[in-house]
């Protein structure tokens, strides 16, 4: 259990220490921050987008321990000791991540809201399977509403990292 | 033909590295020194009066720093659609709401909203808040709404009926009928769906102590929003700035205009509160209270010759306009104007216009009236075909609109590659399975069908309509882009540098744009009407032409030739028949620095000018033709008469774009516009409850299309030269979702013999339709 603060109202606030993209974070918080909160607000990681807030859209997905998870749908308390991949930490140093690279490339992406949310899904794929079907890559992006491309240039480029990895 | 350097190439997405990498800018992300965040008190009634309102309670709630209702905010009346802006004289734009009225019409209505220091705090401030309502009689059905018992939900000329009815008369259509010799009949039933772009509606409103006003928001229309704040405050327009900071989250006609109302609550607040204050709205407050598209009736009436050729046609179209006008005028008038553009009748006739309901205003969504057209009317052309004996195709390629022919628009069909659209996506479907594809008894049978269309490439003569660009000349010789449209994700931001790229004479890498920003870009109507490429890209192309004539002009004192003979292309300026750095005696030369040159670049000519005082500045500002785009549809559905369930199989959607300046683009929006095609046609719709709340208010409820229900789209370009638009281009952004629900539906009946004329095509309508064609009751 974290240990908390109580302050003047009796509210319980918790230090939680958390990885985000490589670095640690220890902060104070109430118990029913959400993560996708936490890092748009605490941490200004802004790239994870806020499109529903019920888990629907998947414009907040970010890797927890390399899985992706709807950031909305997770306690920002339930992450203390974990460790948390954004959109921002997809990117290999000064290098675009290989799926970043096959969006630009291949313009898998219009507004560019759900992209974030995207690429983290896609990249949890690869790497779990680096040898994704069409399908494959249909259901790893299924829980990702996008409204403007159709997914067909989404598809096209994930497929196309996968022969690269 | 002339060799394009930048245009008609698929160059990488200048926005792609931002936005591949999460750094992109959105209002919804911005966060200001000491921001304030607003949240918005609405009506849980479809229509009642507010006896009583207060707000004692939650002022005092620590952290709130202002309450706004109708009593003190601005009791000026206006319209959160950029109409109040645009209307085309004589008619007047129908401004019937405020920010906050003490009569609310529809659930989701604006009764109050709270500024405090954290979203959690304004949530709670809002419940604190107590209101009386006096109960009112409600209507939700348009056709209801005209009726002498329905409640008045706004004072208007015809009972409930906003503006005025649209009618537009074109030979003689009762003639026509008389001389026909079939005619099909049919009304067809269309559903409330929603925009759904991904991000909500929002505003980041600063007001500062002398008064100027500054908006980072949504909107698509980032001038004409300037215009309706300005009024809305009353403020000189000079002093309020908007801008997209500088991406938003997709639009698809949803903030044509205001965000809906967000920009008008955070500037609210933020006058009363004294700091910058964020509203963002929620998914489930983007829903109910943000504009639709227009539900309702459209009924075709369609005559013809024996031989196929038609000879009348009446449309008529009566649709739900809902709470307040928003675009309720005007979508009635493309929808006639686009339903009677696509075939050659030479009699016809169209009545139409919107009626107030309780219910979500409806508004601008990708098509805008045309998709609630095309799928009437290209349901009605098939049952005319199975009629008449003849290929669906066939009677198409018969009767489709062609270049020089009379038609209801005030500008010219300048262009059409409909036929090669219709043969290539044909070809792409394979049309000549039609009807092959079922063995008896099948319990999953199959079809194909298809349907056409075209669209506009900007708004005008529906919505006043000109366009503005700066380009300047850089002193190291790049090129900077002034252009007031926003990107909305349709990639204007690469599109109308790739034009000022090439008309200047320079690589793309060379040339940067400031876009959608009133303060620091000219007046321009805005990204909507599929127009941001042809309207705003001619007004960009006529920015750079001007600034290329001012270096050659300068350039020509220097060569001491005629400004004509010189030759502006990758940054290098040397006169004609000369290639850069040729040695050739006797050749102009132009001397710079104490040197004389057979070439000078651009760079060194901007320095030497910004040396002697100058700056190219190119200005463009042209007032838009408009020009028809055309599309074909194609589609391959599999009915499961087991689940009641339909399945696209595989679409081919061919249109004809003009110039394709960014293939790639051109296939997005395409690819885009059918799959929101598919979504109208089969699981997309908003139903009212009988306490007018919608049944449908999140992405859990409301069906959009994922990544597993996409068919194979075989997407196709026909480019028909354009001779109004830019290196020949139309528009493109809006047509994909056109005539996709009616390709659909001929699938459909081509498949189970059942024509549905009510969409979408639910399990639960296919349930009903199979059961009651076997013969049986539900």
């Amino acid at each position: 259990m974290s240990s908390f603060v109580v302050d003047k109202k009796g509210i319980k606030r918790y230090a939680v220490t958390i990885g985000v993209n490589g670095s640690e974070y220890t902060k104070v918080i109430k118990a029913n921050t959400l993560l996708v909160n936490f890092l748009r607000e605490d941490l200004d990681l802004t790239g994870t987008k806020r499109g529903c807030e019920l888990g629907d859209c998947g414009c907040c997905t970010v890797m927890m321990d390399g899985k992706p998870v709807n950031s909305c749908l997770v306690l920002a308390m339930d992450c203390d000791g974990h460790e948390i991949t954004t959109a921002e930490g997809i990117q290999d140093g000064e290098d675009l991540d290989i799926v970043q690279e096959k969006f630009v490339e291949h313009a898998a992406f219009q507004c560019g809201f759900c992209t974030s949310g995207m690429i983290v899904s896609s990249r949890a794929l690869l790497n779990e399977n680096p040898n994704p079907t069409d399908h494959d890559v249909r259901e790893a992006i299924a829980g990702n509403l996008c409204r403007c491309t159709g997914y067909v240039n989404i598809v096209a480029a994930v497929l196309d990292a996968a022969k690269e990895l | 033909m002339k060799e394009y350097k930048v245009i008609g190439k698929s160059v990488r997405r200048l926005d792609a590295v931002e936005k591949a990498t999460g750094t992109a800018g959105f209002t919804s992300d911005m966060k200001l020194p000491g921001m304030l965040y607003g949240k918005v008190l609405r009506s849980p009634h479809p229509h009642a009066r507010i006896v009583s309102i207060d707000t004692s309670e939650a002022e005092k709630l620590p952290g709130v720093k202002a309450v706004a209702t109708h009593k003190n905010t601005s009791r000026e009346l206006f319209n959160t659609s950029a109409t109040m802006t645009f209307t085309v004289p004589p008619m007047q734009p129908v401004l019937d709401q405020y920010i906050f009225d003490n009569v609310v019409r529809y659930v989701g209505d604006e009764v109050a909203a709270v500024a405090a220091t954290s979203e959690k705090i304004a949530e709670a401030a809002l419940k604190l808040i107590k209101v009386e309502y006096e109960l009112l009689p409600t209507v939700y059905d348009p056709k209801e709404a005209m009726t002498t018992e329905a409640p008045v939900i706004h004072q208007c000329e015809m009972k409930n009926v906003p503006g005025e009815v649209i009618q537009i008369p074109f030979g003689d259509v009762e003639k026509g009928f008389a001389e026909s010799d079939v005619i099909v009949e049919k009304e067809y039933k269309l559903p409330v769906v929603k925009q759904a772009q991904m991000e909500t509606q929002a505003a980041v409103a600063q007001v500062s102590l002398d008064g100027k006003i500054t908006v980072w928001c949504t909107t698509q229309t980032p001038h004409p929003t300037k215009m309706i704040l300005a009024k809305l405050f009353s403020v000189p327009e000079s002093k309020v700035r908007v801008l997209n900071p500088p991406y938003i989250g997709g639009g698809f006609g949803v903030r044509i205009g205001c965000s809906a109302k967000a920009e008008p609550i955070a500037v609210a607040l933020s006058m009363l509160a004294k700091k910058p204050v964020k509203v963002v709205y929620s998914r489930e407050e983007d829903f109910i209270a943000s504009d639709t598209r227009h539900a309702g009736y459209v009924s075709v009436k369609l005559g013809a010759k024996k031989d196929g050729t038609f000879h009348a046609m009446h449309l008529k179209a009566t649709l739900n306009g809902g709470a307040y006008c928003s675009f309720s005028v005007e979508t009635p008038g493309v929808l006639g104007c686009m339903g009677l553009a696509v075939y050659r009748v030479p009699n016809q006739f169209y009545y139409g216009h919107s009626a107030y309901t309780n219910t979500t205003p409806a508004g601008a969504m990708r098509g805008f009236g045309n998709p609630q057209a095309m799928y009437a009317i290209e349901s009605t052309v098939d049952m005319m075909a199975e009629k008449l004996g003849i290929d669906p195709l066939e009677l198409r390629l018969k009767n489709i609109m062609q270049v020089g022919d009379p038609w209801v628009l005030p500008y010219k069909c300048g262009s059409t590659g409909l036929a090669e659209c219709i043969e290539k996506g044909a070809k792409s479907i394979g049309w000549e399975n039609r009807g092959k594809l079922n063995k008896p008894g099948a319990k999953k049978l199959r079809g194909i069908g298809m349907g056409v269309g075209t669209h506009v490439s900007n708004a005008w003569p529906f919505c006043g309509d000109y366009d503005n660009a700066y380009v300047t000349i850089q002193q190291d010789g790049s090129v900077h882009l002034a252009s007031g449209v926003p990107d909305m994700g349709t990639g204007t931001s690469t599109t109308l540098p790739q034009l000022t790229a090439e008309v200047v004479g320079v690589s793309l890498d060379r040339v940067s744009m400031t876009l959608a920003d009133t303060a620091s870009t000219p007046f321009d109507i805005g990204s909507h009407a599929s127009r941001a490429l042809y309207a705003a890209g001619t007004a960009v192309v006529e920015a750079a032409r001007d600034a290329r004539r001012q270096v050659l002009e300068y350039a020509a004192d220097l060569f001491k030739v005629a400004p004509e003979r010189l030759v502006l292309e990758d940054s290098v300026i040397f006169p004609a028949g000369q290639t850069a750095g040729d040695d050739c005696a006797g050749s102009p030369v132009c001397t710079i620095g104490g040197k004389e040159r057979k070439s000078i670049t651009l760079k060194e000519l901007a320095y030497d000018a910004h040396q002697r005082n100058k700056q190219f500045i190119g200005v463009g500002r042209i007032v838009p033709e408009n020009a028809p785009p055309w599309h074909a549809h194609f589609a391959e559905v599999e009915v499961d008469t087991e689940l009641c369930q339909v399945r696209v199989l595989r679409v081919a959607a061919v249109h004809d774009v003009g110039k394709a300046i960014h293939p790639v683009i051109c296939e997005g929006q395409i690819e885009g516009g059918v799959l929101q095609g598919i979504g109208y046609a089969l699981s997309e719709e908003i139903k009212y409850d009988d306490r007018g709340r919608q049944l449908e208010n999140s992405f859990h409820k409301y069906m959009l299309p994922t990544a597993d229900d996409v068919p194979e789209i075989e997407t196709g370009l026909v480019e028909a030269h354009e001779p109004s638009g830019p290196f020949g281009a139309k528009g493109v952004g809006e047509c994909g979702l056109v005539p996709t629900a009616p390709a659909i539906t001929n699938a459909i009946y081509n498949a189970t013999g059942i024509w549905f004329c009510e969409i979408p095509v639910t399990e639960e309508k296919m349930f009903r339709a199979l059961k009651e064609k076997a013969g049986k009751t539900v």
